[in-house]
């Protein structure tokens, strides 16, 4: 149980690309996808939760990058109103598209 | 003078309008172009000067003299400048720009005026190519003249950094658009929102949806319907043999063939919804039935190319199987011996819409009553029914019912609703609006002790007594008034989700007050209606803010005395004076579930 609460407090996480690539993230920042959210949840004892690591098999770097680009997007524009859409190339909607999906943001 | 002296005496030859005119004026040709050859001769010497001097200023040989001489010129001609009456004009249009220095303005248009004049030739500052300038000669960097292929050069990047700082911004008519759809949001959009409008954005780029979600398919075509571009081209990508639904909401630009695609390319499928489905003919329904699909759930609007016949095929053929049926916006076929062949096949459908079928009357409404089975039902005819029918109708498949909508049954009287009160146990959502005779009294009746838990949805639009003769309404209250209101809320308002009481004009504000008072809240009411109160001001409004504290839209069009409300942020005012700029942020009524 103190290993568990040693890893709660743990403030980054690292989401890793199917391709290898690494993105360190604010644990709150990653857990405005629900999927990630359940993932790094203490209670769930997902060796995800534990390592705080999570390997994205399916995602490609540069649509995990984008990924990333949202969820900060997104926390920082929480209290904003109004907020204008984030740019997204054309090329990448469909397979962000699929990872927003399956990641639930 | 001495020439035209003597042209009086001479015998001229034919002369043109245009010369005539010239001569009257006083304008003449010689003396036109005597003023080109001098401007030609000063540029010149001024280019040649210039020359001079540069030259020696290299060699250092200018004398004191000379250039107090010079300076003192210049300061001559710049006074001259600043009298003229362009020097003034000028001045009048940069006022409060940096640069309005009087020295600054006057020296421009000094050396403005010291420019090469349109036809002259000039050397280009970036090229340094010979050109003739013209009056559309761009400036340089460094004040000199470009020729034509620089100018052009130098106009285009200077339209493409216009367009680049645009980029990608909500502008105000976007934010109006959505409060009008009732989004207030706050925070950012889901990426999943943000792509699929990317999507819908480049759908011509697009070969393919690959395995996309059905329920992101369902998005994107409600999205590219709104926007009218589902055509034959983009059908086609939501044609996916492994699929048991389609949704067109918007079929307006489909064709025959492209309908009849659909069916024989998603042979599993279970769930058809086409709306605006004009060229749905006969053919159509045929080869349809020919494919032998499970379909359980249909929904067809405007289908008027649909016969009689082919619809009566349709349920004895589909009638079996059919839970859900959904017809609307019918006016040239499905009648009422129609409608009797639906109720005698369709014996196991649970839910029936049809609305704005014009041909439906009486016998329809018989016909319908002996759907038991009907979980969902929803009507709006444009004729006239007997109340009896209707009495009956609901006594009949009410039991049974969880949802049940009337619109448009205008004479339908106070019995109806004690028919509901006595037959309904299961409903959840109640719609029934535009009528002119149940009075309030049988509202109340309705919602008090009534057995049926708590309602939803419920919708008493419209519900009022309209007579020009007499504006101020009958004196005993037709329709949803101040008690029949309170006794609603005071039924359903723990689980009510969506209310709407628009144009009920006999709700007073005493009744508003007493139902949004301090110690009552509504928690899970999300979208309220009360256009046309005229009794609604800022105080109840406030107070509706108040009791309700996850509200998300509030419709109030002609409320006249709304005026400087405090909305929330996070909810969508519709309607309202000046509504936009009235949105504030208060820290102590965010909403309560707003947790990650």
């Amino acid at each position: 149980m103190a290993s568990t609460d040693q890893e709660q407090q743990q403030p980054f996480v690292t989401l890793v690309s199917g391709d290898g690539f690494e993105f360190v993230l604010p644990r709150s920042t990653a857990c405005i996808s629900k999927t990630l959210a359940m993932m790094f949840d203490p209670s769930s004892k997902f060796s995800e939760a534990l390592s705080g690591r999570c390997v994205l098999e399916n995602i490609s770097g540069v649509v995990l990058e984008k990924v990333c680009e949202y969820l900060c997007y997104n926390e920082k524009n929480k209290t904003q109103i109004n907020v204008p859409d984030m740019d997204i190339p054309p090329e990448l909607c469909l397979e962000l598209l699929m990872a927003a999906d399956y990641l639930d943001v | 003078m001495t020439d035209r002296r003597q042209t009086r005496n001479q015998i001229r030859g034919p002369h043109s309008a245009l010369t005539d005119f010239l001569a009257s004026n006083n304008i003449s040709a010689a003396q036109i172009h005597q003023d080109y050859q001098r401007r030609l001769r000063d540029a010149e010497h001024q280019a040649a000067d210039e020359i001079e001097e540069n030259y020696n200023q290299e060699q250092g040989h200018e004398n004191r003299g000379e250039l107090k001489k010079r300076k003192r010129k210049e300061d001559v001609v710049l006074a001259k400048v600043k009298q003229s009456k362009e020097f003034a004009q000028r001045k009048a249009r940069r006022m409060g720009e940096p640069d309005d220095d009087d020295d600054l303005i006057a020296r421009e248009m000094m050396y403005e005026r010291s420019r090469p004049m349109p036809g002259q030739l000039d050397n280009c500052e970036l090229c340094d190519k010979r050109f003739t300038v013209t009056p559309y000669s761009k400036t340089g960097p460094t004040g000199g003249l470009l020729c034509t292929k620089c100018s052009k050069a130098q106009t285009d990047s200077e339209n493409k950094a216009k367009a680049k700082k645009r980029g990608p911004r909500t502008g105000r008519r976007q934010n109006q658009s959505n409060l009008l759809d009732g989004l207030a949001q706050q925070g950012a959009l889901s990426l999943a929102e943000m792509c699929t409008k990317k999507v819908a954005d480049n759908i011509n780029d697009i070969e393919e949806f690959g395995d996309l979600p059905s329920q992101l398919l369902l998005r994107l075509s409600q999205i590219l319907s709104k926007r009218r571009v589902m055509t034959p081209r983009t059908l086609n990508l939501f044609l996916r043999p492994d699929l048991d639904s389609i949704n067109i909401y918007d079929a307006a630009k489909l064709e025959t063939q492209d309908f009849e695609k659909i069916f024989v390319l998603m042979p599993s499928l279970t769930h058809v919804n086409i709306r605006f489905a004009g060229q749905l003919k006969d053919q159509v329904v045929g080869s349809m039935l020919n494919r032998n699909l499970r379909i359980k759930s249909l929904q067809l609007d405007a289908a008027n190319l649909v016969s009689d016949s082919s619809w009566r095929q349709l349920f004895q053929r589909l009638g079996p199987q059919l839970q859900s049926l959904k017809l609307s916006n019918l006016d040239c076929s499905l009648d009422d011996e129609t409608l009797e062949v639906l109720s005698s096949c369709c014996t196991t459908l649970r839910r029936l819409k049809l609305k704005h079928c014009w041909k439906l009357g009486d016998r329809s409404l018989q016909a319908i009553s002996t759907l038991t089975s009907l979980m969902h039902l929803s009507l709006h005819f444009y004729q006239d029914v007997e109340n009896e029918t209707l009495i009956n109708t609901i006594s009949r498949v009410g039991p049974n019912l969880q949802t049940l909508s009337l619109e448009g049954f205008t004479t339908a009287d106070d019995r109806l609703l004690d028919m509901i009160h006595d037959k309904c146990r299961l409903l959840t959502k109640l719609h029934f609006s535009e009528n002119a005779v149940c009075t309030d009294k049988g509202f109340v009746r309705l919602f008090t002790n009534w057995p049926n838990p708590a309602l939803k949805v419920v919708d008493m639009s419209s519900t009022r007594d309209v007579d020009n003769a007499n504006p101020d309404g009958p004196t005993e209250a037709t329709g949803l008034a101040s008690h029949g209101f309170v006794a609603l809320m005071n039924h359903s308002g723990s689980m009510i989700q969506r209310l709407n009481i628009s144009s009920c004009r006999h709700i007073s504000h005493a009744a508003f007050t007493e139902v949004f008072s301090d110690e009552r809240t509504y928690p899970k009411l999300r979208e309220l209606d009360v256009s046309f109160h005229t009794v609604m001001d800022d105080y109840i409004v406030s107070r509706i803010f108040q009791s309700c504290p996850n509200i998300q839209k509030l419709v109030a069009f002609a409320c006249f005395n709304l005026r400087d409300i405090q909305v929330p942020p996070y909810v969508a005012l519709i309607g309202g004076l000046k509504a936009q700029n009235s949105i504030a942020l208060e820290g102590n009524m965010q909403p309560q579930s707003k947790t990650v």
